[in-house]
Order: structure tokens, then sequence, then C-alpha cells
């Protein structure tokens, strides 16, 4: 008898299945299956790339890699090791929080477009939204490559979602600025000329090109360079884009998106974020804190800073009614960035004199800051970075058609650049310059429209200037060795985890 | 669906069991239990291999009925020794019992049956209340430290901190939480738990003990019996204890006119004008010691009341308590009272009992943030020429002029001070734990048992930031008020048939059942800024805010385990045992291919002292035994292995537009973690029961371990953490040793336990991890196959170069090894010969954040009405990193040890290498290298864990006023530690598993002075 209770209970514990019941949904969050099926799921697929841009990496210490790192900046931040890594050429390791968050979020960014890309073709849509959707991602996958080509060269290549299991090996530069063309390539036909309402600040057609265009320019080929700008002078987008007025609504907050802005990453206050971390809530930070870390003594960190010298590069240009190159002022807070000196020359409320005293020479990146508008700075700057304006596309173009021989064709667009700030034009007071001479111009024309803006570094590289003779400029460089620090050192930590991945040359 | 089907079926099964029953006739006995001629009140009469039993009444007497003329009972009492007899036809006995202070026959609590510890296979300990209520702790796991072997123990150190508890090693990559089963209920013994309240502690430490948990048993059970009713009068008692507790051990830092000293010779050294702060604005006023600031004397209190009895049908235990801790660090406190209860009615056939703890806890302490930073760390670094608060700090981000860092001296290191007043956080738990069950005996030995039980907890953080900063240049935020609410639950249900028969020699007592367990967990975070003070009170209600508002919410965990368990124990005439033990568990955590485990276990002994061969007259028993089985182990969450969207990327645009994709990678392939356990054992009592040894040798192989915290590549673009995967397997292996001796004279009692445990921990493999990769690299370890877990894996020093001809030595092929080094700076050693020093010369430095030996020693000791006891604990061979130091001796925007020697070309017999700025030289930026070998320290210590005397009142005096017992005591608790560290406390948490041995300003044991009354009525 009790055996038989006791086969049975067996039974009953063998027999009920109760799998049914141990199939607990998520009901915090729309899993991978579902998600991708209609144009609103594109969209914000896509959107996704966008918001890559306000993060920290990005937005605050990928600036500061390009400009301190080349012959404009430096950093005296009290943190000893940023200083040394940013701006001296010295790594504490190659972990090193700041500049692998740069590394981090462009491979964020590329993880958001790879994801847009394989989803994005399967869904039942709208076409011409497709195909706009698919164009920026390829601007984004392109766009992050080409910040990790140009920082860190030989990168693993990431083209389809990430899975944990990937160990991809280096690819050589070449390579990766190959698949940015590539991308770019792709992109740049099915992105419109224009956008506008709640769309106004994607990706166009010729910010698109624009970037083809310098990325040609980084590997040397200046002529499929020019074939890509040409779209702003022959092509499409001839009317589309002009130079503003005023210098200086380049790097201010009422004069976003203006006829001259080609690519912008836009930013926005939040008065509810907590955090930077993008992912971890939407209450994150719509800002960038670049400001806040270039921000004078007193205001911000100031753990960047410029260096004084290119101001007399500036000095060398007076204007047609004999007056101070204005990008001066607006590229620079310094002693006289009023000419009338460090009494008059207000910063941020108070006067040069009253927070620095008169003798200081410090010099201190302006574009970007908000002291045109407050006091004070933050961590959530609204202030849009112009990472690429139209008078950087007219000074490539002159570059590209001096380097292809077509010099004398070329003194056209430098002179729009110089016209727009009243200064004379080249072709009257520097007529029939050699190749090599109006190259040497270009690098003046570019160090005194550009300075400041992310630039710098690129140039230096493209022109083959980077080396230790530029420490009579910046006494970092003294540190620099040629064949090793054009580039970061790839993340141990990546090292660590991939075997197929080696470190860049003589780090 | 399927649980109504099963409940159906028993109640099948017990009509037609009750009918069965009614075919059985026997016969009554009764009898008295005395000790001479005092009758023993609640001793408990079992009739052998049946479950069915009785306790003694005030008079010592039992009665059974339905009993089998040839049964046998058992009669046993705690600190008795048990009498086993057969009836043999007799129908009444008066037993005697002798005190037995070897607790050899006591009955221990093995998960859904009992045993009686002479009849246990697997590795079970039993600790005792006694010794884990010789400390003042914050949890049981702290209590435990040192009392048994195989147990390993961390302390938490803030008040309401829990601490880092393993069992025989770590086997996991990512926790090494046992399982804890209060009463019958899986709940977590955390700080929320009353100690006093605890009747036993068993811990199943091998396969075959713990199988019966299965899937959550990997790292071992702890299984806590609280304390219960037994049959007499109302036994109310009072315990109080009260003590002072402080940081034994301070940092020997720099006063303001030795930093100034030291700060101005940095400057000087690197050629840079000395900062105005040390230079001609140096103000001798300030001298802040922030260790002074920070800590402060503490105090407990555990104040405990209880009753007791019960008559035939119903028994009861009630007890209140409260303790509170005023934290050693300013701005911490803790608080719990606790209010228990539990009765158990006899209805014959039918047993109903339940268990219920309502706790009610409280903790202050700084809300976490990012200038939160850790006063441990703080402390020590922060600079003495920083006041707490000043007129010059005063600004518009920081009004209250608290001090910091400032540009003539910097310092990023928080006003810890600042941190108390501007962050503020009081979480409430409120946390019930309870269950309750029937039993029904069905036939004589056979049983059934209906236990449910729940957990339920009720979180409430409230957060408070005050306007103001921490830190120098930190980020100025609106200051706001937040609630955190989190709803815990968890509901257990079990149903398990017990079946327990002898005949003759042949002894059975099985369990077969079935455990459903759901569990689930949410959360709801409300916030809004810019908060509104009165006088300088804050208001911490969300509703007096007047900024923007902020919610968050969802559920974290939602999960269900439903197992199903069995076990069967024999042993033939007490000398040869068998167990035999298996669990199926189906889990919701993981996908549908991926959600059965099975987990059988075997074990077998010999009581090799019972064989008639065996004649040795001074081993009174002698029993070897081994097992060997699987466990499982979940460590994931609910949902880990299916990818989802997140939603909160937003694009910037001309308008907020919101961004969705999969942020966080998954790896939908995950499965259970498995251990297969080995066990072999030999246990002894020798010279009459007076000395007892036992000693285990384990091996235990953890596969599939899940690794959550997996260092993941950079260039996959996650966001998510580190998914997990199932990728490595450990073993440890390891021998244990405990041996006890007592002495039972008719004045003096004395007994003394030491215990001693190996462990011996090797990676056997970390899964794919790459072509040609045999490790998982984290942080300043490295787990390679062959070696431990989390082996330090560091840069080598070699000492310090003594002059420019040594650098130029250090070379390869003519060229400088370390090009920036000067006079002064630390040698690294070239380890891969590349001729720099890269983190490619990391290396394995041969030492270990892992004990080579880990020592347990109690001491007892009584003289008439005296007492005294101790508790030692030393763990040897382990070396820990010491941060602390690490930044203290980076000379950078930091206080200095005192004694610190820096190297000059004058005082080259030193161990600090040059003093200077780093900013611009690489060779101090070198010195001061995180990864490496010249922050190891050795981490062994011994110390008196705890020091006890106690004086218990003649009871002749006591009687007349009604009280039957009074005990005082005074306790000293950590009174002295011998260790060469010099960080302020070798036993620290780490980082985690695989960072065990850093301290990175661990909060250090404290010494706790504290007096005690034990009251019985």
């Amino acid at each position: 008898m009790k055996y038989s209770i006791l086969f049975l209970f067996l039974i009953v514990c063998c027999l009920s299945s109760c799998d049914d019941e141990l199939d607990i949904p998520n009901p915090n969050q729309i899993t991978n299956e579902s998600f991708w099926q209609d144009g609103i799921d594109a969209v914000q697929g896509v959107n996704a790339c966008y918001s890559t841009l306000h993060r920290p990496g990005f937005s605050r210490w990928q600036p500061m890699l390009y400009d301190l790192r080349s012959d404009v900046g430096t950093s005296n931040s009290p943190w000893s090791e940023l200083a040394n890594a940013i701006s001296r050429f010295i790594q504490p390791n190659s972990n090193f929080g700041p500049v692998v968050d740069v590394y981090v979020d462009n491979y964020v960014g590329i993880f958001r477009a790879n994801q847009v890309i394989a989803n994005v073709p399967g869904i039942d849509m709208d076409e011409t939204l497709k195909q706009r959707v698919l164009g920026e991602a390829y601007f984004f996958r392109a766009m992050h490559y080409y910040h990790l080509a140009s920082l860190w060269g030989n990168v693993p290549l990431q083209l389809e979602p990430s899975t944990p299991a990937d160990l991809p090996p280096n690819s050589p530069e070449a390579v990766v600025w190959a698949q940015v063309i590539e991308d770019l390539t792709l992109a740049a036909p099915n992105l419109p000329l224009r956008y506008s309402g709640a769309d106004a600040g994607r990706i166009t057609r010729g910010g698109a090109l624009a970037l083809l265009g310098k990325a040609y320019m980084q590997i040397g080929d200046y002529g499929a360079a020019a074939g890509a700008l040409e779209f702003f002078f022959s092509g499409e987008g001839a009317n589309v884009y002009q130079l503003t007025e005023d210098y200086s609504d380049n790097f201010q907050i009422f004069t976003e998106n203006n006829a001259e802005s080609v690519v912008e990453w836009w930013y926005a206050d939040n008065p509810l974020e907590f955090t930077d971390q993008d992912t971890q809530t939407p209450n994150h930070n719509f800002g960038t804190s670049l400001a806040q870390f270039y921000a004078p003594p007193g205001i911000g960190f100031t753990d960047g800073e410029a260096l004084r010298w290119p101001i007399s590069e500036f000095e060398e240009e007076r204007t047609l009614d004999d007056m101070r190159d204005p990008r001066l002022a607006a590229t620079y807070l310094y002693n006289f960035t009023n000419e009338a000196g460090p009494d008059a020359t207000q910063i941020y409320g108070a006067s040069w004199t009253q927070r620095y005293g008169a003798d200081n020479n410090r010099v201190f990146f302006r574009k970007f800051l908000n002291d045109h508008h407050k006091n004070e700075e933050g961590f959530r700057s609204t202030n849009n970075y112009r990472f690429i304006r139209f008078a950087d596309v007219l000074l490539m173009y002159a570059e590209c058609l001096n380097e292809l021989g077509r010099t004398a064709e070329a003194y056209q667009y430098v002179d729009r650049v110089r016209a727009r700030v009243n200064l004379p034009a080249l072709s009257d007071v520097m007529p029939n310059l050699s190749q090599a001479e109006f190259l040497e111009q270009i690098k003046h024309e570019r160090l005194l429209e550009l300075t400041g803006e992310g630039h710098r570094f690129n140039d230096l590289k493209r022109w083959g200037d980077l080396g230790p003779q530029l420490a009579d400029r910046d006494p970092a460089f003294n540190n620099f060795q040629i064949g090793k620090h054009e580039l970061l050192p790839i993340p141990q930590s990546d090292l660590d985890i991939n075997p197929n991945l080696t470190q860049n040359p003589n780090w | 669906m399927c649980q109504s089907i099963i409940q159906k079926v028993f109640i099948t099964l017990l009509l037609l069991c009750s009918l069965a029953a009614y075919a059985q006739g026997q016969t009554s006995v009764t009898g008295t239990v005395m000790e001479g001629d005092q009758p023993l009140i609640g001793a408990t009469v079992m009739v052998l291999g049946t479950g069915s039993g009785t306790v003694t009444d005030l008079n010592g007497a039992f009665l059974l009925a339905n009993v089998d003329p040839t049964d046998s009972l058992s009669i046993s009492y705690t600190g008795y020794r048990t009498e086993v007899f057969g009836l043999a036809g007799q129908t009444n006995f008066t037993v005697q019992l002798v005190p037995d202070a070897t607790d050899i026959d006591e009955i221990v609590v093995i998960g859904y049956q009992t045993v009686r510890r002479s009849d246990l296979t697997g590795a079970t300990s039993v600790v005792k209340a006694e010794e884990i209520n010789k400390t003042v702790s914050n949890s049981l796991a702290e209590s435990l430290q040192g009392l048994t072997s195989g147990v390993t123990v961390r302390n938490g150190g803030a008040p309401g901190e829990g601490s880092v508890i393993e069992i025989r090693g770590a086997a996991s990559f990512v926790n090494t939480n046992p399982l804890y089963v209060i009463d019958g209920m899986i709940a977590d013994a955390n700080v929320t738990f009353n100690n006093n309240d605890i009747e036993s502690v068993q811990i199943l430490k091998d396969a075959s003990a713990a199988a019966i948990y299965g899937s959550r048993a990997a790292n071992g059970v702890i299984i806590i019996t609280t304390k219960s009713g037994r049959k007499g009068p109302i036994k109310p008692s009072f315990s109080i204890t009260s003590g002072i507790q402080n940081i034994p051990n301070r940092w020997d830092l720099t006063d303001a006119n030795g930093y100034a000293e030291l700060q101005r010779t940095s400057f000087t050294n690197s050629g840079l004008p000395v900062p105005p702060s040390v230079g001609d604005d140096f103000d001798p006023t300030i001298n802040t010691d922030w260790q002074e600031e920070i800590l402060r004397t503490g105090n407990t209190l555990d104040a405990n009341f209880s009753a007791s009895g019960g008559s035939d049908a119903l028994s009861f235990f009630a007890s209140a308590s409260h303790f509170r801790n005023k934290g050693v660090v300013i701005g911490r406190d803790f608080n719990r009272t606790a209010l228990r209860i539990n009765s158990t009615l006899n209805l014959g056939r039918i047993t109903v009992g339940e268990n219920l703890v309502v706790t009610d806890n409280n903790i202050t302490r700084p809300l976490g943030s990012f200038d939160t930073g850790n006063p441990f760390f703080d402390m020590a670094t922060m600079l003495p020429v920083i006041p707490v608060q000043g007129d010059r700090y005063i600004s518009d981000t920081n009004p209250a002029g608290w001090g910091i860092g400032t540009v003539d001296a910097v310092s990023f290191s928080k006003n810890q001070v600042a941190v108390t007043d501007l962050l503020r956080e009081k979480v409430n738990f409120l946390k019930l734990i309870g269950n309750a069950f029937v039993k029904v005996d069905l036939l004589k030995g056979l049983s059934y048992k209906f236990n449910v039980g729940i957990e339920s907890s009720n979180d409430l953080a409230k957060g408070l930031r005050r306007f103001g900063v921490t830190q120098f240049n930190a980020a100025v935020r609106p200051s706001f008020v937040q609630d955190v609410r989190v709803d815990f639950g968890s509901l257990l249900q079990e149903h398990t048939l017990n079946f327990d028969r002898s005949a003759g020699n042949h002894n059975f007592s099985s369990v077969i059942g079935i455990s459903d367990q759901q569990t689930s967990r949410n959360y709801t975070l409300a916030s809004r800024s810019d908060i509104v003070e009165s006088n300088g009170v804050p208001f911490d209600q969300i509703n007096a805010a007047t900024g923007e508002s902020l919610a968050e919410g969802g559920i974290t965990d939602d999960y269900r385990t439903i197992g199903f368990l069995g076990r069967i124990n024999y042993n033939y005439a007490e000398k040869y045992y068998l167990t035999l033990t298996g669990r199926v568990d189906q889990d919701s955590r993981f996908s549908e291919d991926n959600r059965t485990g099975v987990f059988p276990s075997i074990a077998a002994s010999w009581r090799i002292s019972k064989e008639n061969f065996f004649n040795v007259p001074w081993i009174n028993d002698l029993k070897i035994n081994a097992s060997y089985g699987t466990l499982g182990i979940v460590t994931l969450g609910s949902w880990d292995w299916r990818g989802t969207i997140n939603n909160n990327p937003r694009a910037v645009l001309g308008s907020i537009g919101v961004g969705s994709y999969q942020a966080g990678l998954v790896n939908p392939d995950l499965r259970w973690e498995n251990r297969k356990s080995q066990n072999y054992g030999v246990q002894a009592s020798l010279l009459d029961y007076r000395v007892t040894v036992s000693a285990a040798y384990y091996n235990i192989l953890s596969e599939d371990a899940l690794v959550t915290n997996l260092p993941i590549a950079l260039y996959l673009g996650n966001l998510g953490g580190s998914p997990p995967v199932n990728a490595g397997s450990i073993r440890n292996t390891g021998l244990e040793f405990e041996a006890a001796y007592t002495q039972q004279a008719k004045r003096l009692k004395y007994n003394v336990a030491v215990n001693v445990t190996t462990i011996n921990n090797t990676v056997e493999s970390v899964g794919n991890q790459g072509e040609g990769i045999d490790y998982i690299q984290t942080g300043l370890t490295r787990s390679r196959v062959g070696e431990s877990l989390g082996e330090w894996y560091l840069l080598q020093t070699d000492g310090i170069f003594q002059n420019q001809a040594e650098i130029d030595a250090h070379a390869l092929e003519g060229n400088l090894i370390q090009p920036f080094a000067r006079p002064g700076d630390i040698r690294y050693v070239d380890v891969d010969g590349d001729g720099q020093i890269t983190d490619q010369d990391r290396t394995f430095t041969g030492e270990s954040p892992w004990p080579t030996l880990q020592l347990g020693g109690q001491l007892g000791l009584a003289y008439d009405n005296f007492d005294l006891s101790a508790q030692f604990v030393g763990v040897f061979g382990n070396q820990l990193f010491n941060s602390v130091r690490r930044e203290l001796d980076s000379y950078q925007n930091t206080n200095f040890r005192a004694d610190v020697s820096p190297w000059t070309p004058q005082n080259t017999n030193t161990d600090d290498p040059r003093i200077g700025v780093a900013t611009n030289d690489q060779g101090l930026v070198d010195n001061a290298r995180f990864n490496s070998d010249r922050w190891l320290e050795s981490g062994s210590y011994f110390r008196l864990r705890s020091l006890q005397v106690g004086y218990t009142l003649p009871r002749a005096p006591l009687a007349r006023m009604n009280i039957s017992s009074l005990r005082i005591s005074l306790s000293a608790q950590n009174l002295f530690t011998l260790t060469k560290y010099s960080g302020l406390d070798p036993d620290v948490q780490g980082n985690g598993i695989l960072e065990r041995g850093v301290d990175a300003g661990n909060w250090p044991s404290s010494r706790i002075v504290s007096a005690g009354l034990n009251l019985g009525f």
C-alpha cells in the first residue's frame, strides 16, 4: 500500500512539467527580437547614433585630444596624469580613463550604427525614409572610424553588430580609412540636402561629402577629395552654404545651425539630468562639459588652454580698414581679447586684471564657451560644436586644388574666407605664390580661421609637420617621438582580451 | 495550474494514509527522564526510525502511544548524552541522562530531515549559539569568523554592513554567498537578522550535505535553527550588552608643518615656485587632523527579551530585541528592532507550527554620489593645511565654506565632514520572514509536511543632497531630495514526505518532496531638485522641494525555481552508512533549453569503532566517510540571457528624439554553474569522549563557472556591463582539521578547540578567451589557468636607482630601459626584455591575495561561578595591495606619511623614491605607477577576536527574587592583532572575488569593549 503511494508521488513529481510557469517575461524592456518592426523603430535606432554625440568621451575629451596634443594647446591641469596624457605625449598607461573614454564612445557609436545597418534593410517601411536612415547610420559609422583612424590608426574594424566573442585583428590604418571612404560614399546619395523642423540638425549630403573630403585629404588623395568637395561649388550643394557675416556667430548659442554649418553636434539643457551616461536613464546630460573643462580658472577646470604664439600670427593681418583680425578675439580669451587691454577685457563679468592681474600671460580657448551669454560654466553647455564649417570646406578645397597644381584656381576660395573678416584678398596681397608657398599660406589661413575647433592635430599630421621641431611653439613636443606619438596606444585592456590585436608601433 | 494538481494529489494521499493508519494497533509506554534526582523537563523522546515522539513534562515524565513493542527509544536533551534502548516489551522506564560536552549525539538539521550528529555522512559543521553570541557583530557571517574550519569571513565594518563569507574557498567568479535556510525558509540572514535568536547553526560544506538544496547550494548552505519553546513553565529571560567601539589604528601622517616642509621640498626639487599655501601664505593656525575629525568613539547596545514555555499541546517562544550601533565614523549609525514569535501546536497526528520575525532596520549614512568618497581613504590623503571650514572657501557653489582643495593646495580628496553634512541618507528596511507548516503522521514512520514560507521586505532609502561641494573642482549639482522604495517578496511552498523505518539492524530514513520558490523585486525612485531649508534644517519631503521632478521604476527581479528533491539515509547497525541525495531544479532565469539541472550525490561512512576487531580502549568513536556529488548555483539576474532594447538615448536635434538600440550585449546560452564536489573525512572521539578530532580533505571542481565581470573588449561598444558567460572552471582543494578537548572536573571546567583550514584554489579553465589566452585580466590581477583566481599581476620593482650610472646600466643594447628616470627613481624589471617598461612587463609576482593557512581557536574556562573565554583568528600567507599607501606615496596632491624618507643624494638608504611634482616628469609618474608590486604587503595576521570574562551569581540568593540565573560579563573584541601590514586592518574585503586583496580604504575592524548582563527568570 504505502509503496504504491510513494510510487504515485514520484510519478506526480516527474510528470508535472511546469515549464510554462517558468516563462516569465521581462516587463521592463522590449526584447531585441520584437524591435526593428517599422519606420518608427528605424528612426529611433538612428536617433541612438546621435545620442553618442553628447557622451562625455566624445563631447569633452575628444576635442581635447585634437587641440591639446597639437601645437596650439596645452594642459596645466593639476591632475598631472591628465596633463601628461592629453598634452604632453606621456601616457600614464594605455588604459588611462579620459583617453580610453574617447575610444569607447567612438565604438559605442559604431555599435549603434551597425545595429541600424544590420536591421533596417529588413524593415517594411517608406523607402525614402529607409534610405535616409541608412545614410545617416553609414555616416555615423564613418565619422567614428574617422576619429579612430586619426587618433589610434590601426584599430579593429567592427562592421556587424557586436557579439561578446568577437576577436577581430587590427586593421591597418589604410584599411580603416578605406572603410570611412566606402561608408561615406554609400551615405551621401541617400541623404537630403536640407532638413527642416524637428529633423533640423540631422546629417545632410553636404555633411557626408565634407567628411569624405577630409578623409581623402588625410590619406593624401587630393584628387578624390576635390571630387567630393566639388559638390559645394559646382554640384547640388552650390547654393546651400554660405559664410556667416559675423565670424563669431559660429561659436555662440544664438546663431546655431546657421548657413555656414555643414556638420554640427547639437547640445541642449536637460534640467533633470544626473548623469552623463546616456543609456542609464532618459534623464542624462544633453549638453557637453567641454566648456567647463576649458573655461579659465575661477570659472571652469581649465584642464586645457591655448598657447600664446599664434597671437602674433593673427597680428600679422590687418583688415582693409586697418583693424585687428576680428577672429583673434573670437578665438581667445587673454589679456588683450579687448584690444584696449586687460582692464577692458571682460572675463565672465570681471576684468582680466581683476581676475588674474594685468601681467598674466595665459591664453584660453574661447570658441564654444558661454561667456557671451552668462558668467559661469557647468557640465551642461548647450553651445553646439560646429564640427565642419563651410569656411573649413573652402580652405580644404583650396588646399586640394593647390595640391593638384591648380594653385591659381585655389585663390578664390581662400579669398572668400578672408573677405568675410574684411582682410584683403590674397590675390591682391600675395599673388602668384608657388605651390609650396601657397601651402604655407594655407597653413596660416587655417590657423587663423580654425584654431580651437579640433582640426589642428590632423592638419599637422597631413602636412607632415608633427615632430620635436614644434617644441619651439609647444615644449611638450620635446617628448614627441616620430613614428610613435602620431597615434595613441590601443587600450591595454583590449590587448589583454584579444590576442589578435597588436599595439601601435613603439608603444 | 501545476501547483494545484500537486495539491490535489496530496490531499488524496492524506486521505488514503489516514485510512491506512487505522489498520495499525500498538501499545503505550510511559517513563521519566532524570539527571540524578532532578527531573529533566523538555527532553526529547523519539521512537527510532519513525519520526514520532514527544517531550517530557514538568516532572520529567513522558507518555508515548501507539508504540510497537519491538521499537527502540531515543532520549535526548541538549547538553546530555543521548540514550538509545530497545523497549523489549517493557512499558515503563526511568532513564538517567549523563551530561555530555561532546555533542556527538545532538540532533543536526540537514535540510528537510534531522539526524544525530554521529550519523552524519557529509561534511557538516555545527556552530554553537553561545560562541556566535560572544561577539558584537553586524551579521551572522561576521560572528562565524574563526569558529569553524573551511569558512572564511572578511568583515565589512560599517554599521549595518554585511561580511563576505566563503565556504571552502571561492569557486565562482561572481559571488560566494552561501544559501541561508532560516527555520526552513530560504532567506538571506543579512544584517537584519538577530543573532540572539539562534539556537544552532549548521554549515553544509560538501555535495552530500548540500545536494538537497540542489541548484542553490554550490556555495554551501547555512542552516539556522532559531530558538523555540519547550514544554514547561514560562521562562522569561533578559540580556543586555553595551559597549564602546573605536578604530584601534590610525595612519601616522604629517601635520601641517611637516606637510608644508615636504611640499616645499617637492616643488623646489622640481624647480617650481612653492605654492603659497605652504609658502608665503602658510597659516600655522590651520593644522587639521582629518582622522580626528572623521573618526569618533562609537558605541553598541544589544538588548534582548524573550519568553518561552509550553504545555503538552502547545509550546511557544517569543522575543523582542533592539540593537544599535553608533558608528566609529561620523554620520554613520545602525539600529535594528526585531520581534520573533514561534509556536508549535501538537494535535496528536497533526502538528501545526509557525515562525514569524519582523525586523525594523535603520541605517544612517552619507548618500552615495560621485563626490561621497571613502572616509578611510580621504582621511589619510586630505591635506592638513585645509581647515574643515573657512571663510576663504565660501563661494556661490560652496556657501558653507567647507575646506576643499584649491589651486595652491591641490587635493581631490573629499572633505568627509562636508560629505556627512551635504549628502545624507536614511535607509529603512522593514522585513518580515516567516513560515508555517502542517505535519501529519500518516503511518508509522511516514509523515507528510506542507511548509509555506514568505519573506517580504519594504525598503525606503531617503536621500538628501544639500547645495554645496565636498571636493575641489567637483561638478556643482543642484540640491535634491529623493525616495527610493524597494519591495521584495519571496514565496516558498514545499511538500515533503518523510519515511523512517528500522528493521533489525537496518535503519532507513528518507525524504522526497517538491519545492517551489518565487522571488520578485521592484523599485520606484522619485526625486525633486532644489530643496527648501529653514534655519539650516533641510526639509526632506519631496513635496517641499521646488525644482524639477524625476521618477524611475521597474521590476528588477522576477524569477521562479521549482525543484524535486529526495534523499535516502541508510545505515546498518550504525556501522555502515549510505546516503543518496538528488535534486532536479528548473529555473526561469535560463532559456528553455538550459532550464533544467540535475544534482545527485552519494556519501558513505564506516564506523570502524563498532567493528568487533576494533579494540582500542582510548578511542571511543572512529568513523570515516566519503562523498561525491554535483551542486549548482545561479549567479544571474532574471533575464540576463535575453537581449533587450534600451530606450534611454536621446537625439538632440530640432526636437529631442527617443533613441533605441540594444545597449548591452548578452549571451543567450547561459547555463548552470556546476560544482563537482568530493569530500573525504575522518572523525574520532578519544579519551572517554574528552577529545574530538576531525579532518577532511575536499576537492571541488566548479565547472561552467559564470563570469559576469569578465572584462569585455571596448571595441564592442557595449554599455550594458559585462555580459555573463559560462567561461571558467575553478578547483578548490584543501584540508580541514578540527580538534577539541574538554575537561569537566567538579569545580574547574575547560575546553580548547582549534580549527585549521587550507584552501588551494586553481583556475582550470577560463573558457574561450581567444587564441593563446588562458587567463582573465581584472585590474591588478590575472586569473590564469594553473594559478589561483585573481593572482597579483603587476610590474616588478627592483629598488631605487642610486645614481646616473645605475640608470645608464639599466639598458638594452645601449638604449636606456627607463630613459626618463633620474637618481632616486624606482627601477622596474623589463620582464619581456623589449628594452622598455610597459604594461607588457606585468608578471605574476608570486604572491597571492589568498591565504595559505587559516586558523581559528576557542578557549573556555570555568571555575566555580567564574568563566573566561577567548576566540582567536589567524590568517597567513596572503598579500594585500595597499592602495591608500600608494596614494600617500605618490606624493601628488596628498598628505604624506610622517615617516616618509624621500631619496636624496644624501639620503640613499631608503625605500622611498625622490620627491617632486609629477607634471611633465615621467620619472615621478613611473614611481607611483599603480600596477606595481611596490604596494603589495603581507596580509598575515593573528588576532584575539574576543575575550570574555563572566560571573554567574549563586542561585540561592537569587531564587528568593524569583531569578533563576544571573550572569554578568565583560568582553573585549579585537583587543590585539599581530601583523606587519601597514594599513589600518589586514582583514579586508577587497574589491570583489577577483581583486580580493585590494585595500582601497577598507573599513577596519573595530575594537569593542562591552559589558553584559544575562538574566533568567
